[in-house]
């Protein structure tokens, strides 16, 4: 199982432009990541990247995981090597529910299906953590839920897969000061109870006054530009993307 | 072919009437117009009706349905000499596909032989009848004689005709008024070899107020390598305030079973009717269902799911027909298709003239899993009364990558994640029929027909 994700010199692109061009970034098991940095900055695609979307080709560098370049492996063998991404936007599958889906994605991920009341128990854990009400879990996934369900919905799938090292990708966007605070003290309790490790891609302060992430990195134009602590989240609220932009162009 | 209990050209009003206008030189083809009887030829002795039947199957050629597009479901290729009925002696064994169900009452025919019948003491107490048709035309003459073929006409075609003559064994059902019956009643037919014509015929009545479950299972028992035909006719009766869940499982498997069936449910005063054909497997099938909605304040629920895979070649034709108003319906079918198979759904609104406020819907969802697999949805609506609502609607849906790879990131394989998305397609209608053994029998099958297309999923999804 997955202690560190690495990331050395990646490149990217899709059918349209080069969108990655040259990313480094370690996360290990236990740790707590931001990783914030304007629109367009590349932030989707890296989260994308990692657990290996069809739509996205890598150009150059490598995505290790213990050491091992995982960068041609399909998405469900990343998984199962304890990756997890929340997405942006979450897809519906009509026809499913919640609680079903779980343990198909459960008993993939293990050799003998789970038992029935061991199931139940972290289904329960789970929807506690989570704040939802009990009908939640039999409702179809994502399929007319709110924004807010669906980032729940999120997280409750990533308590009940237990990864090491997850992404979430903007997870907070959308999302009342509520249901923030309830996201983020779940992925705190995750991190504290199973020693999660998380990349938190943000747009907003907010998330990360909750969830205090030790590591901090800015992203601009398909590349990290700047890393630090939760000291460097503090200077974005004050001085903005543009003073940084010009202190990189300054020194590059 | 069984003995024709009739001279030839003896029935002249169904030898007159051929399958359909046809211009001069083109062969007999079945039309919308042809389809649409609405009433049946009954209302005579059997010996009577077969003798007609006979004469029209000696007149007319078989059948052939040109399809949208350019493809057609034709019959004509079926040497109807080589194929012949097959008798076999009573057997209890119970099918495999019973197994562990709790029934009201079973009866089974193989090929062309109703080999067992088991009814509950108590219900056949109560005066429930479940029997052969033959022996309901000798014992039960009346009902008999009252009830069949009052909806269904033997000579749009020939192989109409053929089950209209050449039926043997068969099935009939009786529930008494007011009686309301938990348990299904299951029928089933087999077909057991290569060879076997299997002309079948269900006769089902739910009386006034009665209730109950109904259970048709069409399937092949072993590998049917040589061509083998079944021409069944179904009806069945809901008289006022009867309640009926109806399911017709349809899987001849992969052998070289040819299916033209047609089946027709008439929905009485208040009367309600849940109907769900599930079509999973046959070489070639072509299957005409009309659901009748004859008395006011009569209800239905039509729901259908259809799966072609390999070279499998499906056609139905459903009618949603109201013939008295304040009436309901609503029809929902979904299909998918895999292969080079082909699969048609072709559906009709009809109200007739006074059957004002009626209320319905008709709608068909198409899953497209092969680039060689057609799979099209003909709805129209025929209106002749002017306080109504009747619309339709449909989708044609792909698999959705952006869906796949949603599930892949939770640790499904592709193969693993594509059944997640068709099964839950279907599930929809599945979850209706209220029945979990059965609706574990449908996704179970859609499972396997699923698990023998991968392949070919996986070349669609990546040629894409």
């Amino acid at each position: 199982m997955a202690t560190s994700l690495e990331i050395r010199n990646l490149h990217v692109r899709t059918e349209e432009r080069e969108i990655l061009r040259g990313v480094d970034l370690v996360v290990r098991k236990g740790e707590l990541h931001a990783l914030m940095g304007p629109n367009g900055s590349g932030k989707s695609t890296l989260a994308n990247t990692i657990m290996g979307h069809p739509g996205y080709e890598v150009t150059d560098g490598e995505i290790l995981v213990d050491g091992e370049n995982i960068t041609e492996l399909p998405p469900h063998e990343r998984a199962k090597l304890g990756l997890f991404l929340a997405f942006q936007y979450p897809v519906a599958i009509p026809g499913v529910s919640v609680a079903n889906f779980l343990r198909l994605a459960i008993n993939a991920q293990r050799e003998e299906p789970i038992k029935v009341k061991e199931f139940g128990q972290q289904l329960r854990h789970a929807v506690e953590l989570l704040d939802v009400d009990e009908g939640f879990t039999s409702r179809h996934l994502n399929d007319g839920f709110s924004g807010g369900e669906k980032k729940r919905a999120e997280v409750l799938q990533m308590a009940m897969l237990r990864p090491q090292i997850a992404v979430l990708d903007e997870t907070d966007s959308g999302l009342d000061i509520d249901a923030l605070r309830t996201v983020a003290e779940g992925v705190k309790k995750l991190h504290g109870e199973q020693g999660l490790g998380a990349l938190i891609i943000t747009h907003y302060q907010r998330i990360l006054e909750y969830v205090r992430p030790e590591f901090v990195h800015i992203m601009m134009d398909g590349r990290i530009v700047m890393n630090g602590g939760n000291e460097l989240v503090e200077r974005l609220e004050k001085e903005g993307y543009d003073r940084i932009r010009e202190e990189v162009a300054a020194s590059a | 072919m069984p003995d024709a209990t009739g001279a030839p050209g003896s029935a002249p009003d169904a030898a007159s009437r051929p399958a359909a206008t046809r211009k001069p030189g083109s062969p007999p083809e079945a039309t919308l117009n042809a389809a649409l009887a609405g009433r049946g030829a009954g209302g005579a002795p059997l010996a009577v009706l077969r003798e007609r039947a006979r004469a029209a199957y000696d007149a007319l050629e078989l059948p052939r349905w040109r399809r949208s597009g350019f493809w057609q479901t034709s019959f004509q290729e079926l040497d109807l000499d080589a194929l012949a009925p097959i008798a076999h002696a009573p057997d209890p064994r119970l099918p495999e596909i019973l197994a562990g169900a709790r029934s009201a009452g079973v009866l089974v025919q193989r090929d062309a032989c109703v080999v067992h019948v088991e009814l509950d003491d108590e219900l056949a107490q109560r005066g429930v009848i479940l029997c052969s048709l033959e022996q309901a035309a000798a014992q039960h003459t009346e009902l008999f004689e009252r009830y069949y073929l009052r909806r269904l006409p033997l000579d749009r075609h020939k192989l109409e005709a053929a089950s209209a003559a050449f039926w043997s064994g068969g099935a009939f059902l009786y529930v008494p008024p007011g009686l309301h019956i938990e348990h299904p009643f299951q029928i089933v037919y087999e077909i057991s070899d290569g060879g076997s014509a299997q002309y079948a015929h269900t006769l089902a009545i739910g009386d006034r107020g009665s209730e109950l479950r109904l259970r048709e299972y069409d399937v092949a028992t072993g590998e049917v390598a040589a061509d083998a035909l079944h021409a069944g006719q179904f009806e069945l009766y809901l008289e006022d305030g009867a309640r009926c869940r109806l399911a017709q499982l349809t899987d001849w498997g992969e052998g070289a079973v040819s299916d033209c069936s047609t089946s027709v449910v008439e929905v009485g005063r208040d009367a309600y009717c849940h109907w769900l054909p599930a079509l999973l497997g046959g070489h070639l099938i072509r299957h005409h269902y009309e659901l009748v909605v004859a008395g006011q304040g009569g209800d239905m629920a039509f729901r259908g799911v259809l799966f072609s895979q390999a070279h499998e070649h499906l056609d139905v034709f459903a009618v949603d027909l109201h013939e008295t108003g304040p009436s309901g319906g609503d029809v929902h079918w979904r299909g998918a298709a895999t292969g080079s198979s082909r699969a048609s759904f072709e559906g009709l609104i009809q109200i007739n003239p006074g059957a004002q406020r009626t209320h319905t819907y008709l709608q068909f969802h198409s899953m497209m899993l092969s680039d060689a697999a057609k799979l099209d949805a003909i709805p129209s609506v025929l209106v002749s009364a002017d306080d109504v609502s009747a619309s339709h609607g449909g989708t044609v849906g792909e698999l959705d990558e952006m869906l796949i790879f949603y599930m892949q990131t939770r640790g499904l394989t592709r193969p693993q994640a594509v059944k997640v998305i068709v099964e839950g397609f279907f599930e929809p209608l599945i979850v209706q029929l209220d029945d979990p053994p059965l609706e574990q029998q449908i996704r179970d099958r859609i499972g396997v027909k699923l698990a023998a297309a991968s392949d070919d999923i996986e070349r669609y999804a990546l040629a894409r």
